[in-house]
C-alpha cells in the first residue's frame, strides 16, 4: 500500500477528530504555489493595462491603451481604453469598410444595382439580415407570409405594385389596406352569388347562372368595381386585390378542399371585410437600408 | 471523550435525518423542473399555453429547489452532522434546530409556489418576495446561533477545517442575503417591493450576491462537506493542513471581489469589471487548493475505486470542481466573456459546477451518511453504481451539448460576411440550438433518473432499518420473556 510509504516521512498535526480524522502537514505543492504566483503576475499586468482600481473619486486608467475614434457625426476623440470607445471604434471601422459600397448604392438606380454583380451582392448580403430582423416577424423568415394576415412576398401578385418604386414607397410610408364588410348592404343570397362569380374569375366555374347573377351584383349593387376595377384585376393605387389570378391573400381559398369551403371563405371575407396595416419604416431604417431591402424584396418574387 | 455507547442520546441525529430526506425530495422535484424546462427549450409546445409552467416561471422554481431546497438541505444535514461529530458534542438546542428545519423548508416551498403564481423580485437566485426573505433571514440567524453555540460547546481543543468552511458559508450567506434583499414593500399587504439600490449599483449588488452564492453557498460549504466525508470514507488523513489554511483564507478573501465579472460589457464602469476579472484569475489556485487536498487525500486508496461507489462519486466531484473552477476564471476575462456571455456556455459552466461538483459530492456524502443515520446498510449497492453511471454520463452529455450550443451561438452572432454585414440572422442562431438542447434535456433526464434511484434506495434502506429494529426488539422481548 502506498499509504505505508508516505506515513513515516510526513507527520500529522497530532490532532484527531471524530475518532479517526487526522491531517498530514504536507508542504504546499510547489507547482501549485508557482502557478498561484503566475496568476498574481497575470492579474497585476491585467490591472496595469486596463482601467482597474478606484483611487479617491477617480480610477486608474491603464497604460498604453489609448483609443482614437471618429463618431458618426465626424468628431474625433481620444480616450483611455474603455468598452464604449472600443465599440465606437469598431463602428467607425465598420462604417469605413462599407462606405464605398453604400456610396455606390446611394448613387445607383435599382437597375444599375441589379446589373452590377458586386453592388447587387452587397445589397443582397445587407438586406438578408435587415429582412430577417425587421420584416420576418410578419412576412416570415422565407417571406411567404401568413394567409389572412401578412401578404406572401414570394408569389407574383403585388397588391401595391411590384415595381422598384412601388415597393420602395410601400416600405418607406407603409400601407393601409381595407376591404369593407358588406353584410348590411347585400343579402345573404347576393353575397353567395358574388362569391361564386369571384371564384369563377380564376377558373372555378360550377354554377353558371349563379355566377351570372353574381356578376350583376359585382358591377351594380355591390359596387365592387369601385375598388377592384371593371375587369376585377385590382387597382394598384388602392391596394385592391386582383381577383382573376389564382393567388389569394386573405380568403384561404387555396387551403380549402371543396368548392363549398372555398365559397365559405370568400363569402366570409365579403361579409365581414378585413383591414390590414403595414407600418412605415422611414424612421427606423436609413434610406440606403430601405433601398437595399427594396431590391431584396423585388428579387424574392421576381418583381415587375 | 464519551464513548459512543448511546449514540442516539449523544448526538441529535433526528434533525440530520429530516434534512437528508428533504434534500432528496427537493432534489427530485427541482431536477424534474429542470428537465421539463430544458425540454421546453427544445420543444416549445410543452408550454401548453399554461402561464404557470412556462419557462420564465419554472426556471426560478428549478434553481430555487435545486440550490436552496436540495443543496441547502444537504448542507443543513451535513453541517449539523459534521459539527456534532467533530466537536463530539450534541447540537445546541433541539427546538432551534427544528425551527431551522421548518423555516427553511417552508421558505423553499412558498418560494416555488409564489414563482408559479407569478410573484418574483426579479433578482436571479433571490427571486423570493420580501415576506419569504424575512423568514429566510430569521431562519438563517438561528442557524448561525446554533452553529456557533455548538462550536463553543465542543469537547475538542481545535476546530476542524470542515467547520471553518461551514461557518464562513453561514456568515457570508447571512450578509449576502440581507444586503441584496433590502427593499421597501409597495404597501403592507403587497408582495411587491422596491429595491433600496438603483441602476448599475443595483445590478452590482445583485451580482455581488449572485457570485458569492456560488462562492460561499455552492463552493465553500460543499468544501466543508468534502473535508469531513472524504477522509472519513477513505480512512486516510487529510493531505495537507497547511494547504487547507492557505486556500481557505485565500478563497474567503478573493471571492467577495469577483461578482463584477457577471457584468462585463454593460453599464458597469470598466474599472469595476476589470478589477473583478483580475481577482477571478487570482481565485484559480485557491480553488484548486481544495481539489488538490481532496484528491491527494484519496491517493493511496485508488484501489478502493474498484469496489467503493462512494469514493467514485467523490473523485468525479473533485474533478468537476477542478474543471469548472478553471473554466470560471477563463470566462471572466473580458475577451472570452464577449463570446460566452448571454450564450448557453454560461449555463453549461454552472451545471458542470452544480451537477458535477455540488450534487456529486452531496450524493457521495449521503451514501456515507444514510446507513449511519439509520444504523443499517444501504438497501442496494448495485443501485449506487447505477446511480453513479447515470449521473456521470448525464453530466457529460449535458455539458458537451451546451459547449456546442454556447460557443456555436457566440460565434454565429459575431460572424460577418465579406461585405461586413452580419452573416447570420438572429433566428438562425436560435434554430441552431435545437439539437444541443435535445441532447442537454436527455443528459439532464439521465441525471434525474439517477437521483430518483437514490431516493428509492434511501426509502428502501429506511424501511429495512425499521424492519431490522422491530426484529431485534422482538428477539430481546423473547429473551426477556424466557428469562
Amino acid at each position: 500500500m502506498s499509504s505505508e510509504k508516505t506515513k513515516p516521512t510526513v507527520q500529522t498535526t497530532g490532532h484527531a477528530w471524530d475518532g479517526d480524522i487526522q491531517e498530514f502537514n504536507n508542504p504546499l505543492p510547489t507547482w501549485w504555489l508557482w502557478t498561484f504566483y503566475a496568476t498574481v503576475v497575470f492579474a497585476i499586468i491585467y490591472w496595469v493595462l486596463f482601467p482597474a482600481w478606484p483611487v479617491g473619486k477617480d480610477y486608474t486608467k491603464g497604460v498604453m491603451n489609448e483609443i482614437t475614434y471618429t463618431t458618426s457625426e465626424g468628431k474625433t476623440k481620444t480616450t483611455h481604453w474603455n468598452t464604449r470607445s472600443l465599440l465606437l471604434k469598431e463602428m467607425q471601422l465598420a462604417r469605413e469598410s462599407q462606405a464605398k459600397y453604400l456610396k455606390d448604392i446611394n448613387a445607383s438606380t435599382f437597375e444599375q444595382i441589379a446589373a452590377d454583380e458586386e453592388k447587387s451582392a452587397f445589397a443582397y448580403s445587407a438586406a438578408k439580415v435587415l429582412f430577417a430582423d425587421n420584416c420576418a416577424a410578419c412576412h416570415q423568415a422565407g417571406g411567404d407570409g401568413v394567409i389572412g394576415y401578412y401578404p406572401n412576398l414570394l408569389d407574383d401578385a403585388w397588391l401595391w405594385g411590384g415595381s422598384f418604386s412601388n415597393i420602395q414607397e410601400t416600405i418607406v410610408k407603409g400601407r393601409m389596406g381595407a376591404m369593407p364588410g358588406f353584410k348590411s348592404r347585400l343579402t345573404e343570397k347576393q353575397i353567395s352569388d358574388v362569391s361564386v362569380y369571384v371564384l369563377s374569375l380564376s377558373g372555378d366555374v360550377t354554377d353558371a347562372s349563379a355566377a351570372k347573377r353574381g356578376k350583376a351584383v359585382f358591377n351594380n349593387d355591390g359596387g365592387c368595381t369601385a375598388c377592384h376595377g371593371a375587369d376585377a384585376k385590382g387597382i394598384i393605387t388602392m391596394g385592391s386585390a386582383n381577383l382573376t389570378d389564382k393567388i389569394w391573400t386573405i380568403a384561404d381559398v387555396t387551403g380549402a378542399d371543396t368548392f363549398d369551403a372555398k365559397k365559405a371563405a370568400v363569402s366570409d371575407l365579403i361579409k365581414n371585410g378585413k383591414s390590414r396595416e403595414m407600418p412605415g419604416w422611414k424612421d427606423r431604417l436609413t434610406a440606403a437600408e430601405i433601398k437595399m431591402l427594396t431590391f431584396y424584396v423585388h428579387q424574392l418574387a421576381g418583381g415587375k | 471523550m464519551v464513548a459512543s455507547s448511546a449514540p442516539v442520546e449523544q448526538y441529535n441525529y433526528d434533525i440530520v435525518r429530516k434534512f437528508t430526506i428533504m434534500a432528496l425530495v427537493w432534489g427530485v422535484l427541482g431536477m424534474l423542473a429542470g428537465v421539463y424546462i430544458a425540454s421546453e427549450l427544445a420543444f416549445p409546445f410543452l408550454n401548453f399555453d399554461i402561464a404557470q409552467i412556462t419557462f420564465g416561471r419554472l426556471r426560478p422554481v428549478h434553481t430555487t429547489l435545486v440550490i436552496f431546497g436540495f443543496g441547502g438541505s444537504a448542507l443543513f444535514a451535513t453541517s449539523y452532522y459534521v459539527v456534532q461529530r467533530t466537536c463530539q458534542t450534541r447540537l445546541f438546542s433541539d427546538g432551534a434546530a427544528n425551527f431551522t428545519f421548518w423555516g427553511w423548508n417552508l421558505s423553499v416551498g412558498l418560494a416555488a409556489i409564489s414563482y408559479m403564481m407569478g410573484y418574483t423580485q426579479a433578482r436571479e437566485y433571490a427571486e423570493m418576495v420580501w415576506p419569504i426573505d424575512l423568514l429566510i433571514a430569521v431562519t438563517w440567524v438561528v442557524y448561525l446561533v446554533i452553529y456557533v453555540m455548538t462550536l463553543r460547546r465542543r469537547s475538542q481543543p481545535h476546530i476542524y477545517v470542515a467547520n471553518w468552511f461551514f461557518i464562513a458559508f453561514i456568515l457570508a450567506t447571512a450578509l449576502l442575503h440581507i444586503f441584496n434583499n433590502m427593499a421597501v414593500p409597495v404597501h403592507m399587504f403587497s408582495l411587491s417591493s422596491y429595491s433600496l439600490h438603483a441602476g448599475v449599483q443595483d445590478a452590482m449588488t445583485q451580482w455581488w450576491y449572485g457570485h458569492n452564492a456560488v462562492g460561499f453557498f455552492l463552493t465553500a460549504a460543499f468544501l466543508g462537506m468534502m473535508y469531513y466525508f472524504i477522509p472519513k470514507q477513505v480512512g486516510r488523513p487529510v493531505y495537507s493542513y497547511r494547504l487547507s489554511i492557505i486556500h481557505f483564507w485565500a478563497l474567503i478573501f478573493l471571492y467577495m471581489w469577483v461578482g463584477g465579472h457577471h457584468l462585463h460589457w454593460t453599464a458597469l464602469p470598466d474599472w469595476t469589471s476589470t478589477l473583478a476579472a483580475g481577482f477571478s484569475i487570482l481565485l484559480l489556485m485557491p480553488s484548486w487548493g481544495g481539489m488538490i487536498n481532496g484528491i491527494m487525500t484519496l491517493s493511496g486508496a485508488w484501489d478502493k475505486l474498484r469496489t467503493d461507489p462512494i469514493i467514485r462519486f467523490m473523485v468525479v466531484s473533485l474533478s468537476f470542481y477542478g474543471m469548472s473552477t478553471f473554466e470560471g476564471p477563463l470566462m471572466s476575462l473580458k475577451s472570452v466573456n464577449a463570446l460566452s456571455h448571454y450564450t448557453d456556455w454560461t449555463i453549461g459552466h454552472v451545471h458542470s459546477g452544480a451537477l458535477g461538483w455540488v450534487a456529486m459530492i452531496s450524493f457521495g456524502s449521503f451514501y456515507h451518511l444514510i446507513p449511519r443515520l439509520w444504523e443499517t446498510k444501504m438497501y442496494s449497492e448495485k443501485l449506487i453504481f447505477t446511480h453513479f453511471w447515470l449521473a456521470t454520463i448525464g453530466i457529460v452529455l449535458y455539458i458537451s451539448a451546451l459547449w456546442v450550443a454556447g460557443i456555436g451561438q457566440g460565434l454565429l452572432l459575431r460572424a460577418f460576411d465579406e461585405y461586413g454585414n452580419l452573416a447570420y440572422t438572429f433566428i438562425e442562431t436560435v434554430s441552431f440550438l435545437h439539437q444541443p438542447y435535445v441532447i442537454r434535456a436527455i443528459g439532464g433526464g439521465l441525471f434525474l433518473l439517477g437521483t430518483i434511484l437514490m431516493g428509492y434506495n434511501t426509502l428502501m434502506t429506511i424501511r429495512k432499518a425499521k424492519k431490522e429494529r422491530t426484529e431485534i426488539e422482538a428477539k430481546i422481548a423473547a429473551k426477556l420473556a424466557n428469562a
